[in-house]
């Protein structure tokens, strides 16, 4: 054991540079670069986004509740370390120069906000120094007040009881609210002030918030502490507000590993090729040293201290030439994300070693076992060639030990599963559809040229072999098609998020008779029609279930809701259970329900639901439920009444609508026109979410071209190590008298049909696979995208071709001697 | 009689092959003496590789048992004979079988390395040497003809003192002089350190400079 181990030592190096492990460390130089790469570029943007979309909560983590929470979650937070706030927001009056506007106040305290940026000015503009709240007895109050109010420097403005000083313009702050309801415009005060206000009595609405802020872990070991979390306490996460912006981030996560797994598994097939060439060309070796009287034990142990020599050595070139792609990517992308990156972690070096350990072991193992049980006979037989029948306990440990590591790594048992799942699948297809295609090449051997019937002729004849590289090509190929696609489909999705014609404007409060008016100001100016929709301002009392059953009242249910009634199910809604009202229906007194809600409360259709609103209580039957697009920024409501129970209850209209970021006349005219009319300006809470996605595009969009620049190298490499067999024969048929241009030919045949095949199989495949990926893990609409797929065949087969042809080109314009020498 | 080094009682070998279960070599027995020089002769497919292998314990037989050196090799399990092979016993192939990667220096240490002895590369350098070719130790295989390379082979093969060495068709690949000096330096090998040879051979001439010489046809020992 020991002198196995002296012995792979010392042969380390000679070994490596002759060229057998070389090949093996290649392919894993390349796995490493191109999974630190993603990873190290990955986590850095995903923390960035993650940076960035936190500025919506102001906080990493934050807690929600309609009651005071007390001190306890902070002062458990600030023991373990985590930054934290604390923020009070409630709807009140405000009392300036004799005139009033409902606002939304906000108290916090001097560490508000956790993230984000808080940007106050003086009346002059100018930037003041300030610490998360106004001194006690000072406000910062939003343009909209100062507008409104005709405010100045230090003006008094009175709320509830107490009289306080306008210190400074409130220009930018965090947690906006992004739904259609933040009417009111803000006002922040200091956390102490709230008692002097008296404002908040029981029964006022407010909303109390925690703030926490830290590393991902010690706020996930912070909400394990307190879990159970009342039921009260709404628990909010960045990557879990289960709106557009987590979506966009759990999305653009999930891309990344995508492309993380993707080049895993490409890596993994050409590992297996390296292993496969590593385990021929060693076992003239070994069965050599079995004769010479070395053991088994001698051998194992010899050949794993080699790996793992070359494992430490290929991760740290591959750790290292990752880190400079990931440098050069971020200095390309710095300007472009506008937020600070984080610093890269140490985890990717540990993802790293971790993934060359099981390549290495999982592709090499099983050949590690045959040769160690290598008979020394063979060498008297001559004969060095594995036989194929091992080969599928080979392929069962190494795809077994890949699954292990992809789980371990990602912990995304789905996705995991899914692309396995589906890989092993059109493996299955390929190899019969690639059976296929070359059985049907030997009708066509005999109508062509000397060099092209050679070529195919070599296809045909190595039948399996052929079959598996078809598979492996096409393989390699489909995923990055695959990967293709899917990058397309995703910042399609999200460039029509942002788009240029989303809503930045919100009316509402308008009023019946005042309809026609505003309709026809906003189609003339805008020059387009104008949609309003209905707001009635109501309460769910209660719930009948259909099954009888007990009615279910108390918190969850009685809540003060926005209701609205449509004729027709809006665009951007879809019915996902149920069915729609129709006209003819002669009395429908039926709801529709957001799914999400429908599923929080345990609703299912038929059950009664018990409403008041306008003085009256009515009873609705639950139709359907639907789902929102939520990228389309529409007002989303959780009910919507049919129109027979919604059209005669008291209501105000409100309407979105798109108003030129150059054009501010027509809000300004607008305002002047309708005065009783709110309106709220989007543009700020939108430009936050756009900048959000815009980086999450960004990065797709790089670490696709990573896992790209990886995929093509790695199909290259595999092609150069199937090219081994080839280079013998060519060196055989020179001997024989072929001329060069002959032989070249029949490789160029050779490998261009082998293009050809794997390249007509991967888009095959990529349909299928991308088609699964969009509906399944990204919720996307799948079309297949021609232009990515016949791109991907033209790039593909060229690759193949090209390379292929390099990798023999050498052997055919050097002496045939020469390489029947070396043989 | 000298002692015996190498005893082969009633040895069978079977094969399973698509036409059914094949017998290559059948009852054969031999006994062959320290120091002797022993030729083995016989048409191509006669199963004379098949009997190197097994006097050799690098294959079992189907039957019978092999004395090698003192152990009963055909009880031994592989790694044991192994050892045997490691400490005691040489090979020459044919095709020669030197690592193409490694230079003649390297080629012949091998076996050293592998039995774990010291001071490997001056043994090895002089087994080089003895068989002519102090000059030719840094060569890679591919630089060296077919007589040397064999050379390398021998040297590689005689550097670990073995008692016993096989050889199978040692002259099969090489032209005339150059047969006539690797059966010269294999002679010469024979009476510098009493080892004994075993040389599968085509060769006649080689095979009538041998003191034995048996003859197989069709698996069986004629003579
Ligand atoms: N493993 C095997 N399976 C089937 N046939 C074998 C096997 N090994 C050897 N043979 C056959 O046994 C015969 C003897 O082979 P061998 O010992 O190599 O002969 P020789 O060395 O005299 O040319 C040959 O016909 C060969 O084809
Ligand atoms: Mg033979």
């Amino acid at each position: 054991m020991l002198k196995g181990f002296n012995h792979g030592l010392r042969k380390f190096w000679s070994d490596l540079t002759s060229g057998d492990l070389l090949i093996l460390a290649f392919s894993i130089v390349l796995a490493v670069t191109a999974i630190s790469g993603v990873s190290f570029l990955g986590d850095r943007l995903k923390s960035s986004i993650k940076q960035q979309a936190s500025v919506v909560l102001a906080a990493d983590l934050s807690f929600r509740s309609a009651s005071d929470l007390g001190a306890q979650y902070l002062e458990l937070a600030a023991t373990q370390s985590l930054g934290v706030a604390e923020t009070v927001s409630f709807l009140s009056m405000v009392i300036a120069n004799e005139d009033n506007l409902l606002s939304s106040i906000k108290a916090t305290t001097p560490s508000y906000p956790l993230r984000g940026k808080l940007v106050i000015t003086d009346f002059n503009g100018q930037v003041i120094e300030h610490a998360g709240s106004p001194k006690r007895g000072y406000l910062w109050v939003e343009p909209k007040l100062v507008e409104q109010l005709g405010l100045e420097q230090n003006n008094e403005m009175a709320i509830g009881k107490a009289t306080f000083i306008v210190e400074g313009i409130l220009q930018d702050f965090p947690d906006r609210n992004v739904g259609f309801l933040a009417f009111s415009p803000t006002v922040i005060a200091n956390i102490n002030d709230l008692d002097v206000m008296g404002v908040i009595q029981t029964g006022s609405r407010v909303v109390y918030r925690n703030l926490f802020s830290g590393s991902e872990n010690n706020i996930d070991e912070f909400l394990e502490n307190i879990e159970p979390v009342p039921a009260e306490i709404r628990v909010q996460k960045i990557d879990g507000i289960g709106d557009q912006l987590g979506r966009t981030l759990d999305r653009s996560t999930r891309f990344f590993n995508l492309a993380g797994l993707f080049t895993i598994i490409i890596a993994a097939i050409s590992s297996m090729i390296a292993a496969r060439r590593y385990a021929d060309r060693h076992l003239l070796n070994t069965s050599l040293m079995k004769v010479f009287g070395a053991s088994k034990n001698f051998i194992v142990a010899s050949q794993v201290t080699q790996l793992i020599l070359m494992i430490l050595i290929a991760t740290s070139v591959g750790l290292f030439f990752g880190y400079l792609l990931q440098s050069i990517l971020i200095g390309v992308l710095k300007d472009l994300l506008d937020a600070e990156l984080p610093s890269a972690s140490f985890k990717p070096i540990g993802i790293a070693f971790l993934t060359s350990f099981c390549l290495v072991f999982g592709a090499a193992s099983p050949y590690l076992k045959l040769l160690g049980e290598a008979e020394p006979i063979r060498i008297l037989r001559n004969d060095f060639q594995f036989k194929l029948k091992n080969n599928l306990a080979i392929y069962a440990v190494a795809l077994f030990t890949l699954v292990v590591f992809l789980l371990l790594l990602f912990e995304d048992i789905f996705l995991v599963s899914s692309i396995m799942g589906a890989m092993i699948i059109l493996a299955s297809v390929l190899y019969v559809i690639g059976s296929l295609m070359v059985y049907l090449l030997s009708f066509f051997q005999s109508s062509s040229g000397i060099g092209w019937k050679l070529g195919l002729k070599n296809i045909v004849h190595r039948r399996s072999e052929s079959v598996l590289q078809i598979v492996v090509f096409g393989l390699s190929l489909m995923f990055l098609m695959v990967l293709a696609e899917t990058r397309t489909g995703l910042i399609d999705s999200w460039k029509e998020t942002l788009s240029e014609d989303t809503p930045n404007y919100f009316f509402f409060n308008i009023q019946d008779y005042e309809l026609p008016e505003i309709k026809a100001y906003l189609d003339q100016e805008l020059d387009s029609a104008t949609v309003f929709t209905p707001l009635i301002r109501g309460r769910l009392l209660s719930v009948q279930p259909k099954e009888g059953g007990l009615m279910k009242s108390g918190e969850m249910i009685d809540r003060e809701s926005n209701l609205t009634w449509y004729d027709a199910i809006p665009d951007n809604n879809q019915v996902v259970e149920g069915s729609w009202w129709t006209d003819d229906a002669g009395s429908q007194m039926e709801v529709s329900i957001d799914s999400g809600i429908a599923a929080s409360m345990g609703l299912s259709i038929g059950d009664q639901l018990n409403f008041a609103a306008g003085g009256t209580n009515f009873t609705a039957i639950v139709s359907n439920f639907r789902e929102v697009t939520w990228e389309s920024f529409a007002p989303n409501f959780f009910f919507v009444l049919s129109p027979e129970l919604g059209r005669d209850l008291p209501q105000s209209f409100i309407t979105s609508v798109k108003i030129p970021t150059d054009n501010n006349q027509v809000s300004k005219g607008f305002v002047e026109r309708f005065p009783t009319v709110t309106s709220v300006d989007l543009n700020a809470a939108l430009q936050q979410v756009r900048s959000i996605i815009g980086s999450a595009s960004l990065a797709v969009q790089y670490i696709f071209i990573l896992a790209l620049i990886a995929g093509i190298l790695t199909l290259i490499a595999s092609v150069f190590s199937s090219a081994d067999q080839r280079k013998k024969e060519s060196a055989i048929l020179h001997t024989l008298g072929a001329k060069r241009s002959k032989i070249f030919q029949s490789a160029a045949a050779e490998f261009l049909v082998l293009g050809l095949l794997s390249g007509f199989t991967a888009v095959f495949a990529a349909t299928l696979f991308s088609g699964f990926l969009s509906t399944q893990v990204f919720d996307l609409n799948y079309k297949p995208n021609i232009f990515v797929l016949g791109l991907g065949f033209t790039v593909g087969v060229l690759s193949i071709s090209i390379a292929g042809t390099l990798a023999i080109r050498k052997t055919i314009y050097t002496s045939p001697v020469v390489t029947l020498r070396n043989s | 009689m000298k002692n015996s080094i190498l005893e082969v009682k009633n040895i069978t070998k079977e094969v399973n092959s698509p036409e059914g279960v094949l017998t290559i070599i059948k009852n054969i027995n031999l006994s062959i003496g320290s120091g002797d020089v022993v030729s083995i002769v016989g048409p191509s497919g006669s199963g004379k590789t098949t009997l190197l292998a097994i006097m050799a314990g690098l294959d079992l037989p189907t039957k019978g048992s092999i004395n090698l050196l003192g152990s009963k090799i055909t009880t031994l399990n592989e790694d044991k004979r192994s050892q045997i092979r490691g400490k005691d016993v040489g090979f020459v192939f044919q095709s020669f079988h030197l690592l193409p990667r490694l230079s003649a220096l390297d080629n012949v240490m091998l076996p050293l390395e592998i039995s774990g002895s010291e001071h490997a590369q001056e043994k090895a350098k002089d087994a080089l040497a003895r068989v002519g070719l102090e000059k030719r130790v840094q060569h890679f295989p591919n630089q060296l003809s077919g007589g040397e390379k064999q050379r390398v082979a021998i040297a590689r093969a005689m550097v670990n003192n073995p008692k016993i060495l096989f050889a199978d068709e040692p002259t099969g690949n090489l032209d005339k002089s150059s047969s006539k000096a690797v059966s010269e330096l294999l002679f010469s090998v024979n009476q510098s350190m009493d080892t004994t040879l075993i040389i599968v051979t085509h060769d006649l001439i080689l095979a009538d400079q041998c003191n034995t010489l048996h003859e197989l046809a069709e698996g069986e020992l004629i003579c």
